[in-house]
C-alpha cells in the first residue's frame, strides 16, 4: 500500500448510531464544519436550546464552547430531573452548577478550550471505535500534584505527576504546558510526551487486564507463538528440561533472545511435536 | 522530547507520524507509528509489529521502507537507548546462552 498526497485519510470510525444526536453550543461560523463528522445540531442562540431540550435523549451528546449558553440550558430545565445525555463543557465552569450538571447528564466533562483536543481531532476521538482508550481534554491540579485526564467515553482517570517519570535523555514533564494530541493517543507535558496507552495500562486494572489478554492472544513475536504453542500443548516451561532451560524458554517468549541457536531451536520444537520452522505459524 | 522520525511531505499530510515517546519504558524496545486514532507498533530488538490490530497491512508499505532504512533503523534503536537505558534494544547477552 502507498500514500500520496491526493489519498483520502479513512478513519476507522464507528457511523453514528441512529437515534444518537449531538447538539453543539456555539457562536462561531466555521468550528461547526469541524465536527462534522458527529453531524451536529449547532445552537448559537438561547431560544433554539428549547427544541433541543424537547428532543435530547440519555444518549444525546452535548458539546458546549459557550458558557451563557449551557447556564441558559440549565435554566431551561424544568420538572423532575431527567438524562439528557452527556456533555463536554469547553469553558469555564461556575463550580456552584457542579450538582445540577450532576443530575442532568449522566456524564460530563469540563476543562478550558486549549485543555481539550482541536475541534476535528476530538470529533474524531469522540467517535472513534477505541474512544474509551483515547484522552480528548484534561485539567492540572497543581495543589494536589494530580492531572485528571478525560476519555472518550468522558470517564475521567487522575493520575498523580510522579506516574510521569524523567526519562534517559533528561526530558521532564512541564505540568504548566498541559495538552493533548494525536487525537487522543499522546498527553503531552511541553516537551515530554506520553503515550495514553501507557498511561491507562498502568492506572486502569480493566484495560491493562484487557490488553494484557489482547497482546498475548494477537502479538505476532517468535516468542509470542512458542507461547501460544506451549500453551496449546498444555507444558510448562519446566517440561522443555533437562535440554532448554525454563528460564531460556521465558527469555524467548519475552523477546530478550535475538539469535536462537539451532541446537536449542531442534528441542524445543521437538519437545512440541512440530518442525522448528512451524513455530512461528501459530 | 519525542523522538519523530521525518517522513515525506506526502505522508505527513496524509497525517503518519513516526515516534519513540516517553513513559514506555515498561514496554519493549519500539516504534510507534501514528495516524489519527491508530497507533501501530514495531518491535525494534525483532523488527516485527507488536499487534495484529490494527492491521498492519494498513501501514504504507513506505513507510516500513523508510523506517528499516540501516540509518534510521540504527538512528531509531539509539534514540531507544537513550531515552530508556535500563531496558536497551540490543542487552549485552542477546542470545540464548544454551
Amino acid at each position: 500500500m502507498t500514500t500520496t498526497e491526493n489519498e483520502p485519510v479513512i478513519l476507522k470510525t464507528k457511523p453514528v448510531p441512529a437515534g444518537r444526536q449531538m447538539f453543539l453550543l456555539d457562536k462561531t461560523k466555521r468550528r461547526p464544519e469541524r465536527f462534522s463528522l458527529l453531524h451536529p445540531q449547532v445552537v448559537s442562540t438561547a431560544g433554539g436550546l428549547r427544541d433541543s431540550l424537547a428532543r435530547a435523549t440519555k444518549d444525546t451528546l452535548w458539546v458546549s464552547y459557550e458558557k451563557d449558553l449551557t447556564e441558559a440550558l440549565l435554566k431551561s430545565v424544568l420538572g423532575p430531573p431527567r438524562s439528557l445525555g452527556k456533555a463536554l463543557l469547553i469553558h469555564a465552569l461556575n463550580p456552584l452548577s457542579i450538582p445540577v450538571l450532576t443530575s442532568c447528564f449522566k456524564r460530563f466533562a469540563s476543562a478550558s478550550n486549549k485543555e481539550f483536543l482541536p475541534p476535528d481531532e476530538l470529533a474524531e476521538a469522540l467517535q472513534a471505535v477505541n474512544s474509551s482508550n483515547l484522552f480528548i481534554g484534561g485539567s492540572v491540579d497543581p495543589t494536589n500534584r494530580t492531572i485528571t485526564l478525560w476519555r472518550g467515553n468522558l470517564e475521567p482517570l487522575t493520575v498523580p505527576f510522579s506516574a510521569f517519570e524523567k526519562s534517559g535523555d533528561g526530558i521532564e514533564p512541564n505540568f504548566d504546558r498541559f495538552s493533548v494530541t494525536d487525537s487522543g493517543q499522546t498527553v503531552r507535558f511541553g516537551d515530554y510526551e506520553a503515550a495514553a496507552d501507557a498511561i491507562l495500562y498502568e492506572f486502569d486494572p480493566e484495560y491493562r487486564r484487557h490488553v494484557s489478554k489482547e497482546r498475548r492472544q494477537s502479538e505476532r513475536t517468535f516468542g509470542a507463538s512458542l507461547r501460544r504453542l506451549r500453551k496449546q500443548r498444555g507444558l510448562r516451561r519446566e517440561d522443555f528440561e533437562p535440554k532448554v532451560a525454563a528460564k531460556t524458554i521465558a527469555r524467548i517468549e519475552q523477546g530478550l533472545v535475538h539469535r536462537i541457536q539451532k541446537d536449542t531451536l531442534n528441542s524445543i520444537a521437538d519437545r512440541l511435536q512440530v518442525r522448528p520452522e512451524e513455530i512461528e505459524t501459530y | 522530547m519525542p523522538f519523530d522520525l521525518p517522513l515525506s511531505a506526502a505522508l505527513r499530510k496524509a497525517r503518519w507520524k513516526v515516534k519513540i515517546r516517553e513513559k514506555e519504558n515498561r514496554e519493549p524496545p519500539h516504534v510507534t507509528i501514528i495516524r489519527g486514532t491508530q497507533a501501530w507498533r514495531i518491535n525494534l530488538r525483532t523488527g516485527e509489529f507488536m499487534d495484529r490490530h490494527p492491521d498492519p497491512a494498513d501501514v504504507p508499505g513506505e513507510i516500513i521502507v523508510h523506517i528499516k532504512t540501516e540509518e534510521n533503523w540504527t538512528l531509531l534503536c539509539q534514540q531507544w537507548d537513550e531515552k530508556y537505558p535500563t531496558n536497551p534494544v540490543h542487552e549485552p547477552d542477546d542470545n540464548d546462552g544454551e
